[in-house]
């Protein structure tokens, strides 16, 4: 797929269903359009999937509802012998700026608000780019599709660095970090960003492109 | 297959909105369902918003400070703000709603911090925690309020707490503790909350619970009293401290007894007093009367020291109150100038005024009315000429100017006041103190110190150490010229002499010269006379000797030591001339001489010169005579004076007693200048001593 997008520079490509064929999604064994089954995997073929975009646009609802409260509520427990700080993640990147850690804050800032709000738009311009006419070519659509799907196993970092820290310290009543709500919200948010991104049919892309060439 | 194609691509579009859509959005409505679920629950469970007041913010910090009742958190502050014109400082609290029916106008809330006081440390939790609002409502719901007044502090009486709510007043002269416990036997039964000063600054009242399993420990002939500080008693069985506890010493304590039976059970609300010590706490239940006191106020033009409270106030020399509270008084409006006056209230006993008919404080004020009409005055008067006390007098005063006693409701009544009696013994007490301070004190120690400094010299005066071994060395010198070779030859020489007289009176017979032999001897006789008187002086110098002994044995230690001295000087004296030392050679040369001279007679025969010779040996003859006379005086008197010193010797001896008399005295006379030395320094650090006694 990867090597295909990349390699992709012509501006009539032919697909699949137009050669009257579908192509096994498991196995990417190809069938005459209209097998039901793929005969070497048994798995469904579809040739296009016509529940692709409210599958998306669901799961990108979730994902947006619960991105709200992974930002409104804390992310981290901090509790130290005197005091108990919770912070959220806009919250303690600003209170790393203010530190003088812009480094650490800036990271923070791009793996968790930047790049997350970044995936919403992706995923929402594409859902909109196959049912729209869209000037951005197929090529550059299907990259951003790809480093959406590529991107969105590394937007778990943040819950894993909650993970760890909330593991290493606890040291009863002298230190101790624990995971606020933000973190649950989050990791529902990311895990509902890559279904959202995954039930994107990307063949749709280029059937755009021949509706737009035979449009035109 | 191609011609179902255009079924695909159209039947989707067609179908119903519903069976178009994918089950997959079920998942978003279920998520909007439990986030409007959450979101009305959280908005539901939420309870009202409250703002109390407090003086200042003592560490309330806003989304962090907790409401708490009975320690469990009820709620928590969700803002920090000030009330209009910054005047106080307003916490506004979310309360949980299941509490928020109870948190009615008559809920309690203030602000627990860490306070250490005599009692003990609380709210040390709150060190590391920070602190806290506690809060304290009754069990009743009631009509909603929101706005609070902090208070300052924990409410003695908190609601749900049972117990028996009883008030404390000081009686006169008392003081009150605040925040202290009660204690009975020396355990606490109650508590005493925040003393506050009546409206008329005449006592202190503060409320107090005693604990409901303690409440039947109370009647109406309870007597509380003040156990805080501690007493010192010095009696004839000696000196007693007494305090109850450490906790009472510093912060002070109420404890009671109940000294008679019979008392009827105390409602809520009932006050007591609370006496200075147990024993006017007795005194009391036995001396008081069932009728309040009168309280009537006197106004005295001078300031006059010496009036204190519990001072008599006495008609006709009877006592019937005292002196409940003295103050200064200023009232340009009433006096018509601003000069201080003195206020004291009196606390008078109807009963003691021996009143027909009802015993009331009412009785005895229009009994006073009508006798201050009459001209009953009252005045300042010693009640003591020693301390200078004064007390309040009642006097019948004749044509006394018209008086009324002023009652206006709201202060006390006013007595009129007459001239005041009082003597002038502070000032003769003063003048005493005064001749005492000026007594010369200094000087009279000086002298002492002086005195005892010279006799110390004296005592230590090397002269005085020598004298035993100036007599021992005269002694010794006495021995010396009694057992010389000289004295021990003198009666040789004169056998020598008078064998060779003997020969030439044989001679002189044989060549009969013999009346001129005659002559000579007359003339010897004579010359031996003149010798006779010549050393008359040695007996008496030996008298004096003598007397000087005698006298001596009869002195006084002292005055023999002195003239022992004096003695041994003028012995040495003579005993050391050189006359004395040459006497036995002069002697010995003169026996000499009258020997060469005989035996020139002998050998020459010249009669021409047996005249000269013979007037020679007269003198010598004489002397001869003399010595030989005065010699056994002599050796007696050396013998006396033997005797004398050895007396002497032996009284010294004595000296060893009396060397110890004299350490003794000497101690003696060191005490007493140490027992001056510090007395002096007592003076010298507190002059005050000397006037005060002690």
């Amino acid at each position: 797929m990867v090597s295909m997008a990349s390699s992709g520079t012509s501006q009539n490509i032919l697909s699949a269903r137009a050669l009257g064929i579908v192509a096994c999604q498991r196995c990417t064994k190809a069938a005459p359009l209209g097998t039901r089954t793929c005969d070497r995997c048994g798995h469904k073929l579809q040739s296009r999937d016509p529940m692709s975009l409210q599958r998306v646009w669901a799961y990108w609802f979730v994902g947006l509802l619960c991105y709200i409260p992974a930002n409104v509520y804390p992310m981290l427990k901090t509790q130290t012998l005197f005091s108990t700080d919770e912070s959220t993640i806009i919250g303690g990147a600003v209170e790393l700026a203010h530190h003088g850690a812009f480094g650490i804050a800036a990271i923070i800032l791009i793996a968790s608000v930047v790049i997350p709000l970044a995936k919403f738009w992706a995923v929402a311009y594409l859902a909109v780019s196959v049912t729209q006419p869209t000037r951005v070519s197929n090529q550059r659509r299907q990259f951003i599709y790809e480093i959406v799907e590529y991107i969105g196993r590394w937007s778990m970092i943040d819950i894993f660095v909650v993970a760890i820290l909330s593991a290493l310290v606890q040291l009863k009543t002298l230190a101790s970090i624990n995971p606020g709500p933000a973190s649950i919200f989050f990791a529902l948010s990311v895990i509902f960003t890559m279904l959202s991104a995954q039930a994107f049919d990307s063949r749709m892309i280029w059937d755009v492109q021949t509706k737009r060439d035979s449009a035109t | 297959m191609t011609q179902e194609l255009p079924e695909v691509s159209v039947s989707p579009t067609r179908k119903v909105f519903l069976s178009g859509a994918s089950v997959v959005w079920i998942i978003p409505l279920l998520a909007l369902v439990a986030a409007l679920f959450v979101a009305w629950q959280s908005f539901n469970a939420r309870g009202p918003l409250i703002v109390i007041e407090f003086e200042n913010g003592s560490g309330i910090k806003a989304s962090e400070t907790e409401l708490r009742y009975r320690d469990v958190t009820v709620g928590v502050v969700e803002k920090v703000g000030f009330s209009e014109g910054l005047e106080r400082v307003t916490a506004s609290v979310r309360l949980d709603k299941e509490v928020a029916p109870f948190v009615d106008a008559g809920a309690v809330f203030w602000v627990v911090e860490p306070e250490v006081t005599a009692q003990g440390i609380t709210g040390l939790s709150t060190v590391l925690s920070g602190v806290y609002i506690e809060a304290s409502w009754d069990d009743f719901p009631g009509p909603a309020a929101n706005r609070f007044q902090g208070a300052s502090e924990a409410p003695l009486i908190r609601p749900g707490q049972s117990g028996l709510e009883i008030a404390f007043r000081t009686a006169a002269n008392g003081e009150l503790t605040d925040n202290a416990p009660i204690l009975f036997k020396g355990i606490e039964v109650g508590r005493v909350g925040r003393a506050r000063i009546a409206p008329r600054g005449n006592f202190a009242i503060v409320e107090a619970l005693i604990y409901d399993e303690h409440r039947h420990l109370i009647n109406g002939s309870t007597r509380f009293w003040d156990t805080s500080g501690f007493s010192v008693n010095i009696g004839p069985a000696g000196a007693e401290i007494d305090f109850s506890s450490i906790a009472t010493l510093v912060g002070g304590g109420i404890t009671f007894d109940t000294f008679v039976s019979g008392g009827g059970v105390v409602q809520d609300g009932t006050v007591f007093d609370v006496f200075p010590d147990k024993e006017s706490a007795r005194n009391s239940l036995f001396n008081a009367s069932a009728v309040d006191p009168l309280q009537i106020s006197v106004i005295f033009d001078d300031n006059i020291s010496g009036l204190a409270v519990g001072a008599p106030v006495e008609l006709s020399g009877l006592k019937i109150g005292e002196v409940e509270s003295i103050s200064g008084l200023v009232n340009v409006d009433q006096f018509g100038d601003s000069r201080v006056r003195l206020n004291a209230n009196l606390s008078i006993q109807p009963a003691r005024l021996g009143l027909p008919g009802d015993v009331s404080a009412e009785n005895a004020l229009t009994f006073l009315e009508s006798r201050v009409v009459a001209g009953l005055r009252a005045r300042l008067a010693s009640a003591s000429l020693l301390t200078g006390g004064l007390k309040v007098e009642l006097v019948m005063v004749e044509d006394a100017p018209t008086a009324r006693l002023r009652d206006d409701g709201t202060n006390l009544p006013v007595m009129p006041t007459t001239k005041n009696e009082t003597s002038d013994a502070a000032a003769t007490v003063e003048g005493v103190f005064t001749r005492i301070n000026n007594l010369p004190i200094e000087e009279l120690l000086n002298s002492a110190i002086t005195f005892l400094d010279s006799a110390e010299y004296l005592i230590s005066n090397e002269d005085l150490l020598n004298t035993p071994a100036d007599v021992r060395g005269l002694l010794g010198e006495l021995q010396g010229l009694v057992s010389s070779t000289d004295v021990q030859n003198i009666p040789v020489s004169l056998n020598a002499t008078l064998v060779r007289v003997e020969t030439l009176v044989a001679q002189l017979e044989q060549e009969r010269v013999a009346a001129k032999l005659s002559a000579a001897l007359d003339g010897a006789a004579s010359a031996a006379g003149a010798i006779e008187t010549s050393v008359e002086g040695v007996p008496a110098l030996i008298a004096q000797i003598e007397a000087v002994a005698a006298k001596a044995e009869t002195l006084a230690v002292d005055e023999l030591i002195t003239e022992l001295t004096a003695l041994t000087q003028s012995v040495d004296r003579v005993v050391g001339t050189d006359d004395a030392v040459a006497l036995p050679g002069s002697l010995k040369r003169a026996l000499d001489e009258v020997n060469y001279t005989l035996q020139e007679l002998r050998e020459g025969g010249a009669i021409e010169n047996v005249n000269q010779t013979l007037a020679s040996a007269r003198n010598a003859a004489d002397s001869i005579a003399v010595s030989a006379q005065d010699l056994p005086q002599i050796v007696d008197r050396l013998t006396q004076l033997f005797a004398q010193a050895s007396r002497t010797i032996q009284g010294y001896d004595k000296g060893d007693q009396l060397s110890r008399s004299v350490q003794d005295a000497l101690r003696d006379i060191q005490k007493a200048a140490d027992a001056l030395g510090s007395l002096a320094r007592t003076i010298e650090r507190n002059p005050n001593s000397l006037l005060l006694g002690r």
